[in-house]
């Protein structure tokens, strides 16, 4: 058998090149894709504010003085649907959604082979010292397979070729133009915020083994090997191309993950494995009795003095009526059924029938780094000036036990 | 292609262009929601043709190789030529983006 020695070395003598960097964009893709990003931008930040103004200046004076109460989400869309700002703001944010992948998938149709060789070669070398766990046979559940989520064609799941990495990149490199973050790995931003809450509010706090529900490719796991040194990292989806596309990513950075195709209903792991317990954007895609089975699971899997941080969308209860019909467009929009559902639900109650404690419980706004370099503290959701969710502020949810 | 080979070949992928289950529409005419769509794809070709003369201009700005008169006189050789035509028929494509059917 090998010496340690001699196996960090072999390690570090099979460098898995950066699988990211291999769909090379031309000069025509690449404007294209910038073009893409500013209108996502723009359908996503400016549109709303212009919005906002049409419906307080002029929509809902006129529909007050007829006596229509407008103190809801579906009351607000009744009156807001068939004005021409909200058509126009719905088909640019429609658009860009399509645009942003389908500005990615030619390069990534040019460099698939190459890919697919190269996550094999991380599959077969882990050279970080991570895994990766598939499971052919799992069924991919009803909610993901219904529609295309997000409106990226082929969605998190389908395989076009054996060993497949197709759908992982589509996803993280259309999330990319998305995001306006072409130039730089901005990725991980969920995972740096909530890391740095936890580091700042338990101070004592260093987990062992940790957990990532929905993990996709791993971009919001990463960040917390970064944060806790030594954490064993795991990581679950039901998408295979994203598991070995993510894979691939963190073998080339040199990051141990341990990523296993698994539904979050039912998880394999034994009782207590973790003693941390994440998500981001996860729960709203499943349903509300799929989210009720992947909480429960979380309880069961946290070991006495864990804690489970899940960041989300904001619950209805938890916004005023303006903000409930923003978030609620992507429901019927952005191939998100469960969206309006989940958000109806209130964090307490379902964390309660999880069999979390009542007062371990929390809902918190977070400070996004970018926004506030400086500040850790999560925000009062009556503190002045707090910001919004996406808007300088992170909503997350969870529960901790005790020790 | 041989017969009962195990392994799919995995080169000429064509991802799909179209999202499982039904497209959204925002206006009383259908039509108005396909032309947004033209019109979105016709900025995002404006906006890469900016990106290459810009890429043009600077290159300009370094080297200062080029002229405007050489540009304007520039004619392409056969195989350019037929680069440009089929460029002009992606682009064509590319910017007549249809919708699937319902």
């Amino acid at each position: 058998m090998a010496s340690t020695a001699d196996r960090l070395s072999e390690r570090r003598n099979s460098v898995i090149p950066d699988i990211e960097a291999l769909p090379e964009s031309t000069l025509d893709e690449r404007g294209r894709q910038r073009f893409c990003s500013a209108l996502r931008r723009f359908a996503i930040q400016d549109m709303p504010e212009m919005l906002h103004k049409d419906f307080d200046h002029r929509v809902a004076p006129a529909r007050q003085s007829e006596g229509v109460p407008l103190d809801d989400a579906l009351a607000i869309e009744d009156a807001m649907e068939g004005e021409a700002s909200y058509r126009f703001y719905s088909t640019l944010r429609y658009n860009a959604q399509e645009m942003c992948f389908q500005s990615v998938q030619e390069p990534i149709e040019r460099a698939l082979p190459e890919m697919i060789d190269l996550a094999r070669a991380a599959q077969e070398r882990n050279p970080a010292g991570g895994s990766l766990r598939l499971d052919p046979a799992l069924p991919v559940p009803d909610y993901v397979s219904q529609l295309d989520v997000h409106l990226t064609p082929g969605c998190f799941h389908k395989e076009w070729v054996a060993d497949d990495v197709a759908q992982g990149a589509v996803v993280a490199l259309g999330a990319r133009v998305f995001s306006a973050s072409m130039s730089h790995r901005s990725w991980g931003g969920v995972a740096k915020v909530i890391s740095r809450w936890l580091k700042h509010e338990r101070h004592e706090f260093a987990p062992t083994r940790m957990l990532d529900i929905g993990t996709s490719s791993g971009k919001n796991l990463m960040p917390y090997v970064q944060a806790f040194p030594g954490v064993e990292a795991h990581g679950v989806d039901v998408g295979a191309p994203l598991l070995r596309y993510g894979h691939a990513v963190a073998e080339h950075e040199g990051i141990p993950l341990h990523l296993s195709q698994q539904n979050a209903e039912a998880l394999d792991f034994p009782d207590g494995h973790f003693d941390l317990i994440v998500s981001s954007f996860f729960f709203h895609e499943i349903t509300v009795d799929a989210t009720r089975k992947v909480l429960a699971e979380c309880r069961r899997l946290l070991r006495p003095g864990g804690i489970m941080v899940h960041q989300e969308l904001p619950a209805t209860c938890l916004v005023d009526a303006w903000e409930d019909f923003f978030w609620n467009w992507d429901t019927e929009h952005n191939n998100e059924p469960n969206y309006t559902d989940f958000r109806a639900q209130d964090p307490a109650v379902l964390l309660e029938e999880a069999g979390f404690e009542p007062e371990r419980n929390f809902a918190h706004l977070l400070p996004d780094l970018g926004a506030y370099p400086d500040r850790a503290e999560a925000f009062g959701w009556n503190e002045p000036g707090r910001p919004r969710h996406g808007k300088g502020a992170w909503y997350v949810f969870g529960s901790s036990l005790p020790s | 292609m041989t017969d009962g080979a195990g392994e799919t070949p995995n080169t000429d992928v064509k991802l799909p262009r179209s999202s499982k289950g039904a497209r959204s529409r925002f206006f009383d005419d259908p039509a108005i929601d396909q032309m947004m769509t033209f019109f979105l794809e016709l900025m995002a070709e404006t906006n890469a043709l900016r990106e290459r003369v810009d890429t043009i201009e600077r290159l300009l700005d370094e080297k200062g190789s080029i002229s405007r008169d050489e540009i304007e006189a520039y004619r392409p050789d056969a195989d350019g030529e037929a680069e440009r035509s089929a460029w002009s028929q992606a682009f064509l494509k590319r910017v007549m983006r249809f919708h699937e059917p319902d």
